[in-house]
């Protein structure tokens, strides 16, 4: 019996962020890539092994990590599920509720595991937060806003919403699933969004705005950006309630900051302010339920949820009037 | 066709005489004071429906004492003295009556937002004021912060390029200090009526007028269980140039926080992300006596700039901005926000009946 092997599928963005995460767990990684990154991804780390197929990796691995595109989650999910695999897969799970369900019918049938890299529950000041709206700190929830801005993804398939679902769907999608973590089950969404060409084609900036209604009668308010401006990521969250109120803003109290430093010096900016990074927190919890331990806090039926929200954000834009939702059980 | 509202006429060195009706809307004091210290004015106060007000709110005779200021029974005795202009500070589903009355006497008219609770109360306003040659304006301050002018000098000198969405936040405690705020009779609603329309004004102002197309708006009342309107609010605005406004209208400040609340935007444009914070001047600490945070705010005083901005105007005979146009549009976004929240769908805000 060997050491547990991760499956990495993927070497683009996030898998730079997984395979570390991995590593640091103790885990061995194989990683297969069709676009012929995944060498360089491992020497980058260094750690993993590059297999030249899915079958390879497949028959290699006990649990498979989805970190590729969002349009070819499905298949590559079934896939796993069917070869008997444990599944991380990277958000949103799929670009469909029937596609996303197909997936969790797939595993359940195959019995193994499907969590879905909501990745915003394990980053600490969300963390923190939610403890705090979860013990009742707030008392009963009312208006929560969340804001995520960042320069537009520079991977062509991202902008193109029939691959990634665009800014609804790839990226705000993080926030609407931890609005409905707070706040409860969404009984009716209502959104725009701002072209994302100009006349002659050329890209423009996209932002969009969803407004959610919870089952509770609380209300959120999603913001996402995708600038075309070298602009810092950045996120704000407030959420408030009958007893009080809770703010971050990413780019505020920095625990490092350099002034008239030399310029080497002062370039240094920590992405994740000297914790433990968030990917790491989050695939030691599902890698803990691959092994038996407890049930994560995010699982397929939350990413379901999540994947509806966005679908009924972007049918929303579409028909430029609310959407309402049957709430599951 | 728009009559430019006469001037007052300049009488060697008499004073402008500025006279206040009702006392009923918290920043009353706050325009008495700025008044009595500008040169050139001569005030007088009326708040006859003080006695109405449940006692302990401050008010009345007494209040105009404490201000310092003349103080009469009655709008007849107050529009008797010829004022050349009123701030009409009364609860807003009153401001109708004092508004028309004030024009009837040939005052020109600075009125506390909402300009009106409905479009079509404000619409009468507005050519009640016309017909009578007075100037209207409407008492819309944040307009007047420094960061706001910054932001629309940028703007319209095209250094921000295309705005492409705006999300504005204006939260603040539950008004406590007046009852009538949360009285629907009075008020005309609650959160929705109190606090979007500051930043429609500002969106009309960064737009130059430009109408917004369709309203959705979503409410509860968390907030203050007692209260009889809406305490928490959020409304999506599309204006006609095919910009998204989101506003956070709540009241969603807790009774002991240390200040009223704030008021922010953030814009996505051609140039990145924006944020408007005119509040953002202050000096932090925190107080053991109080047991509460310090926040010492010394920014720009808006409402100095404001009244500066009405007083010149009617003096040269020039039609101030905000005026009573921008006061029907942010009205219309208003009504059309609780049209949304009755029927769930998305409202378009009404048109001008008498000028469509």
């Amino acid at each position: 019996m060997g050491n547990y092997t991760v499956g990495l599928v993927g070497a683009g963005g996030i898998a730079n962020s997984h395979l570390p995460a991995w590593l640091a767990l103790g885990v061995d990684v194989v990683v297969f890539s069709i676009d012929g990154a995944a060498p360089a991804l491992v020497r980058r780390h260094g750690g993993g092994r590059v297999v030249d197929s899915y079958a390879e990796l497949l028959a290699a691995s006990d649990a498979v990590d989805i970190c590729t595109p969002t349009f070819t989650h499905r298949d590559l999910v079934v896939e796993a599920a069917d070869a008997g695999k444990d599944i991380v897969c990277e958000k949103p799970l799929a670009l469909s509720e029937a596609d996303t369900a197909q997936m969790i019918e797939a595993c359940e049938r195959a019995g193994v595991r499907l969590y879905p890299a909501h990745v915003v529950r394990f980053f600490p000041e969300y963390v923190a937060m939610h403890r705090a709206v979860a013990d009742g700190a707030l008392g009963r929830l009312a208006v929560q806003r969340f804001l995520r801005a960042g320069a537009a993804p520079a991977a062509p398939w991202f902008s193109q919403k029939e691959l990634s679902g665009g800014l609804v769907m790839d990226q705000m999608i993080h926030d609407l699933d931890f609005a409905r973590w707070n706040a409860g089950e969404v009984t009716r969404v209502y959104a725009t969004e701002s072209p994302s060409l100009r006349e002659d084609g050329a890209p423009e900036p996209v932002t969009a705005q969803v407004v959610l209604t919870h089952e509770s009668g609380a209300l959120s308010y999603v913001n996402g950006v995708w600038s075309r401006n070298a602009v810092a990521f950045q996120t704000r969250f407030e959420v408030t309630g009958d007893g009080g109120l809770l703010q971050h803003d990413s780019l505020a109290n920095p625990p490092l900051a350099f002034n008239g430093t030399a310029d080497e010096v002062s370039g240094f900016q920590p992405s994740t302010p000297f914790g433990e990074s968030p990917y790491l927190t989050e695939l030691r919890e599902f890698y803990h339920a691959f092994l038996g331990g407890p049930t994560p806090r995010v699982d397929a039926r939350d990413g379901l949820a999540a994947v509806a929200i966005a679908a009924a954000a972007l049918r929303s834009i579409e028909t430029a009037a609310p959407v309402t939702m049957d709430v599951q059980r | 066709m728009t009559q430019e509202p006469r001037s007052t006429e300049p009488n060697g060195d008499r004073p402008t005489r500025i006279g206040v009706m009702s006392f009923a809307h918290t920043h009353a004091s706050g325009y008495v004071r700025l008044l009595a210290a500008m040169p050139g004015i001569e005030l007088r106060a009326a708040d006859p429906d003080h006695g109405e007000r449940p006692s302990g709110e401050s008010g009345g005779a007494s209040l105009a004492a404490e201000l310092g200021v003349d103080y009469v029974d009655t709008y007849d005795e107050l529009l008797a003295w010829r004022p050349d202009a009123v701030v009409v500070c009364s609860e807003n589903t009153k401001h109708r009556d004092d508004v028309l009355r004030a024009a009837a006497a040939g005052a020109h008219v600075l009125c506390e937002k909402p300009l009106a609770t409905t479009s079509e109360d404000a619409e009468a306003m507005v050519r009640a004021c016309e017909d009578a040659g007075v100037t209207l304006m409407v008492a819309f301050p944040v307009r007047f912060s420094p960061a706001f002018r910054a932001l629309k000098e940028r703007y319209d000198n095209g250094l921000l390029g295309n705005v492409y969405g705006i999300s504005g936040t204006n939260n603040g405690k539950i008004p406590g200090e007046r009852s009538w705020f949360t009285d629907p009779e009075l008020a005309g609603g609650g959160a929705l009526t109190d606090h979007v329309v500051h930043i429609a004004d500002m969106l009309d102002a960064l737009f130059g007028g430009t109408p917004a197309t369709a309203v959705y708006a979503q409410a509860n009342g968390f907030f203050g269980s007692d209260a009889r309107v809406e305490t928490g609010g959020l409304v999506s605005i599309t204006y006609a140039n095919g910009v998204s406004a989101t506003i956070d209208c709540s009241w969603s400040r807790p009774p002991s926080y240390p200040v009223w609340g704030g008021l922010t935007l953030h814009a996505v444009t051609d140039s990145g992300l924006v944020d408007v914070n005119p509040f953002a001047q202050r000096v932090d600490g925190f107080s053991e006596a109080a047991a509460n945070a310090l926040w010492l705010g010394y920014g720009a005083n808006a409402d100095e700039a404001m009244l500066a901005e009405f007083l010149s105007a009617i003096r040269e005979g020039r039609r101030p901005q905000p005026d009573g146009e921008v006061g029907c549009r942010t009205v219309r976004i208003v009504e059309a926000a609780y049209r949304s929240v009755s029927t769930g769908g998305v409202a378009e805000p009404s048109r001008d009946s008498a000028r469509a």
